[in-house]
């Protein structure tokens, strides 16, 4: 028989497992695993540079890729999934919670692997976002997801994307060595005050998320130490060998009654503590009915707000005390930073041919790629109102707040700037809404040179901008 | 009066054209027959040189080793411009001696930079929303209609996460496909292909059908930012949009 050009005469890995015959789903327990999921926002598969085996399948990619987009907006990275959705937990919020009459699924961990490695060469997905139900108990749980992981890491090479739900109350030593296969882990906080976890989720206490959290973050460093006292070098951003893309979490808006200043100082917290990569918003659902839960949705507004806040927090340096506003809320009218520059015009305007890089990345309007492109071409030459546009650097905001070679060409008063950012933020903001969920839309152009000279020009807010953390 | 260079379209008449046409200031490069010449223009047909473009581009290495990607990027769209854009660029640099691409006051570069982005845009989106459907002798096989030439460019992304199996790229509108043993990687001339899909296929894409559909919140609908991520045009080779209402 002929050969083709693709066949070596050995046998490929399916042939070796012997095609079709792993277990597969079906589509009934997919259907009930992924409704029990989807909820969880987190869905990026960013931030691990994880490389492949000789004979292993995938790797994952610094920046993250979106495989799809579904109707809501939101995209598809990892295949978002639950072991089980039979819970012992009995949280109100939660649709799978004990007391609730759904039907119950679970699957095998070798289902779970013939699923992602299908996916996965079939380029629908970048990896694994796991996660479960309290199945008859934590530590029965978690080893029920590390055996999950660890097959896929070591039995089918899968060195693709994974993402950990750690489930709270479990073993210490289970949760390192599940850290060990995953690329990211990450516990859920879901609600921002211990109080209102007490009444909604009493199975959960904040120890019980945090304490994990602080241990993950203590071993990332000491992982990252030891790297350091070994090759004298630090360890490159995504290369680690401890949960590489670090861990994040998710709390839900809406469903209780703090306000944002609560839910961002905790945020704050978290990033400063356990180096947290990323904290996500969930504007509240009802997919329960109780009397202790709100029966409307909240706002999607108050959800954007939030992570433009946050935002700010990660790649701008601010910090949360300059964000929120006297009563403890983000305003609704304006972005927060349009909000702060309003209640701080002192600092305002700034030449765009002289500002550094800390006060242009702190002018609404003005992003960090903005910021750069500006740093980057000011070298060259003075600029202009007229090249900032060029420049694609959008004025409707910045051009109150800045002079370009001295000439200033924003309202006259503070209140027409108040009256005309008002108007600018209805005419984009329905479409600007929920800009930020699921996807990962920042992605910084910067060359290897510019990052280089931004870094030297300003080194605390470059770093932070460049790196999303601080 | 300007002299029009013609090229053969490759990366290497282009370089050829630019060592031909550098000393002269009223040079436009081009590889299309689509362009409006003027009255007062003359003609010259570059042949590509090895040796020319050997220099050009040992040239450009040593100014700024950036922009040979640029430039490969440039070439790839099919705007009628792009040897005209890539040139002035070319220009620009070597004026300049060294990088030039934060000049953003500066028309071309911002058009150098506009071109390049696309392609690097499309390249990233193509990373994600290609498919692969498995044949029954175990390629794996992935039809595209790219705006720009970018398959060449998707190869070693997917060579080195797909190891164990064959897989093809194929671009159907060039009639190019990217083929990789699981070990090399190259890119032929293909007009059409046949397909004899494996026995799992079916089950594969129904339950990722399923998976798309569930994971949605139809609470949060949001149809618009769905399309602007996820343009309709990479919509033809998704399954999951095949039988999808909007």
């Amino acid at each position: 028989m002929e050969r083709k050009w693709y066949d070596k005469g050995e046998k490929t890995a399916r042939e070796e497992r012997g095609a079709g015959e792993g277990a597969m789903i079906d589509e009934e327990r997919l259907k009930i695993l992924t409704d029990g999921a989807k909820y969880d926002v987190s869905c990026s598969s960013s931030g691990s540079g994880r490389k492949n085996t000789r004979d292993g399948l995938g790797n994952a990619s610094m920046a993250g890729i979106c495989h799809s987009f579904t109707q809501d907006g939101r995209c598809i990275s990892l295949l978002k999934m639950l072991m089980s959705n039979d819970c012992v937990f009995d949280c109100v919020y939660c649709p799978n919670r004990r007391s609730a009459d759904v039907p119950r699924a679970s699957v095998s961990p070798e289902e779970m692997c013939e699923l992602v490695t299908g996916f996965y060469r079939r380029n629908y997905i970048e990896g694994l976002f796991l996660s479960s139900a309290v199945l008859k108990s934590p530590d029965y749980t978690m080893e029920l997801l590390l055996e999950t992981i660890r097959k896929l890491r070591t039995e089918y090479r899968f060195n693709g994307y994974i993402h950990l739900k750690g489930i709270p109350h479990a073993d210490r030593a289970l949760t390192e060595r599940a850290a060990a296969y995953a690329d990211r882990m990450s516990y859920n906080v879901e609600l921002p005050s211990e109080r209102s976890l007490r009444l909604l989720a009493p199975q959960k206490t904040k120890e019980s998320v945090f304490a994990p959290m602080r241990q993950l973050a203590e071993e990332k460093r000491e992982f990252a130490l030891e790297y350091k006292r070994r090759t004298g070098k630090e360890e490159g951003r995504g290369r680690g060998k401890f949960l590489p893309a670090g861990q994040t979490t998710q709390m839900i808006v809406g469903a209780s009654p703090e306000t944002d200043g609560q839910i961002l100082r905790l945020t704050q917290f978290m990033y400063r503590k356990y180096d947290l990569k990323r904290v996500y918003y969930s504007s509240y659902v009802p997919v329960v009915r109780d009397p202790l839960l709100p029966d409307v949705q909240a706002g999607l507004l108050r959800e954007h707000r939030l992570y433009q806040a946050d935002w700010l927090l990660r790649f701008y340096g601010f910090s949360c005390e300059e964000i929120v506003a006297e009563d403890g809320n983000l305003s609704p009218e304006y972005d927060p930073k349009c909000a702060w520059a309003l209640r701080n015009p002192q600092f305002f305007p700034v030449e765009v041919n002289r500002a550094g890089v800390e006060e242009l990345l702190r002018v609404p309007g003005i992003g960090a790629k903005g910021a750069y492109k500006i740093v980057a071409a000011r070298r060259y030459a003075a600029l202009t109102f007229e090249d900032l546009a060029k420049m694609r650097i959008v004025l409707k905001r910045a051009k109150h707040f800045i002079t370009c070679g001295g000439k200033f060409c924003g309202a006259k008063t503070l209140e027409r700037a108040r009256g005309e950012l008002i108007l600018a933020e209805r005419a984009d903001g329905a479409r600007q809404l929920s800009l930020f969920d699921g996807a990962e839309p920042l992605t910084l152009a910067a060359s290897p040179e510019e990052k280089q000279f931004l870094l030297k020009s300003s080194p605390e807010a470059a770093r932070a901008a460049l790196t999303g953390q601080f | 009066m300007r002299t029009v260079y013609f090229t053969d379209g490759t990366a290497e008449g282009f370089f050829s054209a630019v060592f031909d046409a550098y000393g002269d200031k009223g040079a436009f490069l081009t590889s299309s027959d689509a362009f409006q010449a003027a009255l007062d223009d003359s003609f010259v047909r570059v042949p590509p040189s090895p040796e020319k473009a050997a220099r050009v581009v040992k040239k450009l290495e040593a100014l700024d080793r950036g922009c040979l990607w640029e430039i490969d990027c440039i070439l790839r769209t099919p705007e009628a411009d792009r040897e005209q854009a890539a040139f002035l660029y070319i220009r620009l640099l070597t004026e300049h001696k060294g990088p030039v691409r934060g000049m953003l006051s500066r028309p071309e570069v911002r058009r150098a930079r506009e071109l390049a982005e696309r392609v690097g845009q499309e390249r990233h989106r193509l990373t994600g929303f290609l498919r692969f459907r498995e044949t029954a002798d175990g390629v794996f096989y992935a039809p595209c209609t790219p705006d720009n030439d970018v398959v060449e460019l998707l190869m070693p992304h997917f060579a080195a996460r797909f190891k164990t199996f064959p897989f093809v790229i194929h671009d159907l509108k060039r009639k190019l496909a990217g083929l990789c043993d699981g070990r090399n990687w190259t890119v032929v001339p293909a007009p059409e292909a046949e397909l004899v899909l494996s026995e799992n296929e079916d089950e594969f894409e129904a339950l990722w059908k399923k998976y798309y559909r569930t994971v949605n919140i139809p609470s949060r609908r949001n149809i618009r930012q769905m399309k602007g991520y996820m343009p309709v045009r990479y919509w033809k080779f998704l399954p999951e949009k095949q039988d999808d209402s909007p």
